[in-house]
């Protein structure tokens, strides 16, 4: 046996942003995988710390920039839970709306830029964004934003969704439900596609609940945990959430979860439109002072796109005193080397693709 | 005929006249059609680098694959059917910086990952573009207080062009990209 030491990284056009690992590999078997993270570091809790309360979204957004939405989302919810203000309850259906659509969007990317990865499957790559930049669209119109919408505020959002957003986002949702069965035709009828899918890179039910993984992930082992169904927040108790589940824990399940929980992401939003209650949806405005906070201690836990996050605050009148994040993907990433070891060098990078790393998250 | 040789740059004087009736007869004769043009191929090259190389080097500005942050997600979607990159020539993403023209620095820089975009820009062959893509890679953008952050890559690499936006849509890319190549003497239709 000789063992081979090779660097990947940090600007691979395969590593999603700035990720650098060292392989040990023999001949091609992989025997061991270092990752080396750190190039995207810039302190938001720190600088969280630092601001009032509602200057913070924009820091909390650029986390996870593929999914701004939940992450904008998620701290708002910790603020309001400090501050001690309820949630209106139109709000909290319309912010269930934009979530889900989100998370189509983001796994969208996601089977783009695996298409990508494994074998410049280009068809891929061109189709899911073209899929996703319907939904920006769609986003845009309720937030005036294509990226970073900033468009929660305490106790519900910025402004309503426009008159027409429900007729465009049904519209959408039907021609997304269609282009998924494309998805499934393109890819699981390739050979190629699922050479690299199926078997490989298994994450058992034990290792990955042992290993702290959460999200699409852990759902792939065979685990049924989501944060939706477990311990639910806003609507999602009364449209009867169902969470996808595969049982193999391969780079397939990990796929077929994400494809799944679009098409429960298409139902849920669809339901919600049907039960929204009438009302008003705005949230407070923002002010320079904003209330005392109620709470010394509190946390909050959101099903995120890329897994589950938790946000932990204590509280000063009217800044955070402590500020932590448990970002999913960089608990996501211990996986990498525990799944990958005995598996050839270039499925490396289908794993890769299939735990779904946003480097700014995991470097926060 | 004989060769007359000169002595200090020993090249036959009168080579070039037997080519020119050489010519001249074989056009008469209508074996060589008048648009064909005899010369040396350095003469050529000569002539015609300035134009030729720079009209080719302006309408295919070849960007290098390589994103930071969240800029990086709208340089994918600059390629994506949408805005449909392709059409105006900025054609091909290279995944490695001896094949591209322009580094397009999407995201915000780190101090961590200062050396490594020096070493990229030196990979790249001259000449070398830069375009600043987002308030990040202009001045920091909302980062400029955090203790890991370089405040704008003009600090680093020399920059051709500041693109701001926070992102900066894919549209922005467009524009910048048509500056870059206004900036390099090129006629752009908007």
């Amino acid at each position: 046996m000789s063992v081979t030491r090779i660097n990947v990284g940090p600007v691979h056009p395969s590593t999603h942003g700035v990720f650098r690992m060292v392989v040990d590999v023999d001949g091609d078997t992989v025997l061991g995988v270092e990752p080396h993270i750190g190039f995207l570091h810039r302190g938001v809790e720190k600088l969280v710390e630092n601001r009032m309360y509602l200057q913070c979204p924009p820091y909390m957004e650029k986390l996870d920039y593929i999914a701004p939405m939940a992450m904008g989302d998620s701290y708002i919810s910790v603020v309001e839970k400090a501050l001690g203000v309820e949630v209106k309850p139109k709000a909290q259906y319309v912010r269930l709306i934009l979530l889900e659509l989100q998370r189509i969007a983001s796994h969208l990317l996601w089977l783009g830029t695996l298409c990508n990865d494994i074998g410049q499957m280009f068809t891929g790559f061109m189709w899911g964004f073209r899929d996703r930049d319907i939904i920006l669209r769609l986003l845009e119109d309720a937030t005036g934003q294509r990226m970073f919408y900033v468009n929660m505020r305490l106790g519900g959002l910025v402004r309503d969704l426009p008159a027409d957003f429900e007729e465009h986002a049904l519209k959408t949702l039907d021609y997304l439900e269609g282009r998924l069965a494309d998805y499934t035709d393109l890819l699981e009828k390739n050979p190629i596609f699922m050479e690299r899918m199926k078997g490989i890179g298994i994450l058992k039910a034990e290792d990955a609940k042992d290993l702290g993984v959460t999200g699409p992930v852990l759902r792939a082992s065979g685990v049924s945990y989501d944060v939706r169904k477990n311990n639910p927040y806003y609507a999602y108790a009364a449209l009867n959430f169902r969470p996808a589940i595969q049982g193999s824990g391969d780079n397939f399940a990990r796929y077929k979860v994400r494809m799944l929980e679009m098409a429960e992401s298409i139902r849920l939003v669809r339901e919600a439109f049907k039960r929204m209650p009438d009302g008003d949806a705005t949230g407070m405005q923002i002010r320079l002072i904003t209330p005392k906070a109620q709470n010394r201690i509190s946390t909050v836990s959101r099903e995120c796109p890329r897994g589950e996050q938790f946000l932990y605050l204590v509280a000063d009148p009217q800044k955070a005193y402590r500020f932590s994040i448990r970002s999913p993907t960089f608990i996501n990433l211990a996986a990498l080397s525990h799944i990958s070891k005995g598996q050839r060098f270039a499925d490396i990078i289908a794993i890769l693709g299939t735990l779904d790393l946003v480097m700014g998250d995991v470097d926060k | 005929m004989d060769y007359e040789i000169d002595r200090n740059s020993g090249e036959f004087l009168n080579a070039k006249k037997e080519m020119d009736m050489l010519v001249m007869e074989s056009m008469k004769s209508q074996k060589v059609k008048p648009n064909v043009v005899f010369a040396k191929l350095s003469e050529l090259t000569k002539a015609f680098s300035g134009s030729i190389v720079q009209w080719s080097r302006i309408n295919s500005l070849w960007p290098l694959q390589f994103g930071l942050a969240c800029c990086a997600i709208e340089l994918m979607a600059f390629g994506s059917p949408r805005i449909d990159a392709e059409r105006k020539g900025y054609l091909l993403f290279r995944s490695t910086p001896r094949q591209a023209d322009v580094m397009v620095i999407a995201g915000w820089v780190t101090k961590s990952m200062v050396p490594e975009i020096k070493r990229m820009y030196e990979q790249m062959a001259r000449p070398r573009y830069v375009i600043a893509f987002g308030e990040c890679a202009t001045a920091g953008g909302p980062w400029w207080e955090s203790y890991n952050i370089i405040n704008g890559i003009d600090q680093v690499l020399p920059v051709d062009v500041y693109s701001i936006g926070c992102p900066p849509r894919p549209e922005n890319l467009f524009e910048a990209l048509m500056k870059l190549q206004k900036k390099l003497g090129g006629k752009v239709e908007d």
